[in-house]
């Protein structure tokens, strides 16, 4: 029992490093991202620095497109309806950038985005922004100007960001959903 | 009319019924992925069956709902960029299927005149060389895990 005073405070931290939050294994990619201001589906300016303190689940697409971006779209709002029914869907962020700011203007995201019932924030800005946030994550979009209704050709990577606002995973088009929603709750 | 003349009449609707008009294409697993309503275009997905004994070229698709419909294809670079190639001709070898399927080859829907909902179905139609169509009930689903 005299050994009681000693042990105590051993055992006291143990319980509390125990109950804290675990790091995530994902290791920080410093090569992708960054700071950069665009201008949400409610035409107001919105910063990167606003994700601080959430995780984002961050993707680029644009609304004309008919297969790729809606099949994301609909995914990531199934990794959101996976953590609301964990409840810690209100810790996580999804955001969507748009590389046709010509046709997805403020207005056209905030009747599109609601839809898929996931919270999504859209973004959209000039092109010569976007061209930036794109360059940032390595984002590669391309007008294809032969068709009248025009398409680009595009790189469709989805990024899992920190609270901090650091890349921490990428994943592609056809991600596992329970994968993405598995990382997401590591870095809560 | 003469009862012969009916009944001749009678047997060739009843065998232009039990015939299918288009016995060489066949459409299964077909649907649409639901949009949002204010969306401008939309996905189709089916496997296409060539159950006849001579190959078959889709020349080209229509319906009601979209003011132009195509057959496009997904394709990946080197770089990982994905590309949509405009297919204006698809031939199915005899006896085998192509599947149109999410980041692969699929039916485009667009300048769409009314935007289909969950739950609602849509008659696509193919046009085959030799003039003939195969039209196919198209429902709208929204996306599950499985649709890849």
């Amino acid at each position: 029992m005299r050994k009681l005073p000693y042990i105590l405070p051993l055992l006291l931290t143990l319980l509390v490093v125990g109950c804290g939050k675990q790091e995530s294994d994902l290791p920080v990619n410093t090569r992708l991202g960054g700071e950069f201001t665009l201008t949400d589906h409610n035409g107001e300016p919105f910063s990167q620095s606003q994700l601080k303190g959430k995780v984002s689940i961050l993707f680029f697409g644009y609304t004309h497109c008919p297969d790729i971006c809606p099949a994301v779209l609909a995914r990531v709002a199934q990794v959101y309806r996976k953590l609301e029914e964990a409840g810690e869907a209100d810790q996580v962020q999804p955001v969507f950038i748009t590389f046709d700011p010509e046709r997805d203007t403020a207005t056209h995201l905030k009747e599109y985005l609601p839809w898929f019932k996931a919270d999504i924030i859209g973004l959209t800005g000039s092109l010569a922004e976007i061209r930036e946030v794109a360059k940032q994550y390595g984002v590669v979009f391309i007008k294809d100007q032969e068709e009248q209704d025009y398409l680009f050709t595009h790189s469709d990577y989805i990024y899992l960001l920190d609270d901090q606002g650091r890349v921490r995973k990428l994943y592609p088009a056809d991600f596992t959903i329970d994968e993405v929603v598995t990382d997401a709750k590591s870095l809560l | 009319m003469p009862r012969a003349c009916f009944n001749a009449l009678l047997a060739g609707a009843v065998l232009a019924l039990a015939v299918p008009a288009y016995a060489e294409l066949t459409v299964s697993d077909p649907w649409l992925r639901a949009v949002p309503p204010v969306s401008p275009t939309m996905a189709g997905y089916a496997t296409l069956n060539n159950t006849g004994e001579a190959a078959v070229t889709i020349t080209g698709v229509s319906t009601s709902v979209a003011g132009h419909t195509m057959l496009h294809n997904v394709k990946t670079d080197d770089d990982g960029n994905r590309r949509m190639v405009h297919l204006h001709h698809l031939e199915i070898p005899a006896g085998e299927s192509v599947v149109l399927a999410p980041g692969n080859r699929h039916l485009m829907l667009m300048k769409l005149t009314q935007v289909p909902a969950p739950g609602d179905t849509v008659e696509i139609c193919f046009h085959l060389n030799g003039g003939q169509d195969a039209c196919a009930v198209f429902p709208v689903k929204r996306a599950s895990q499985s649709d890849g």
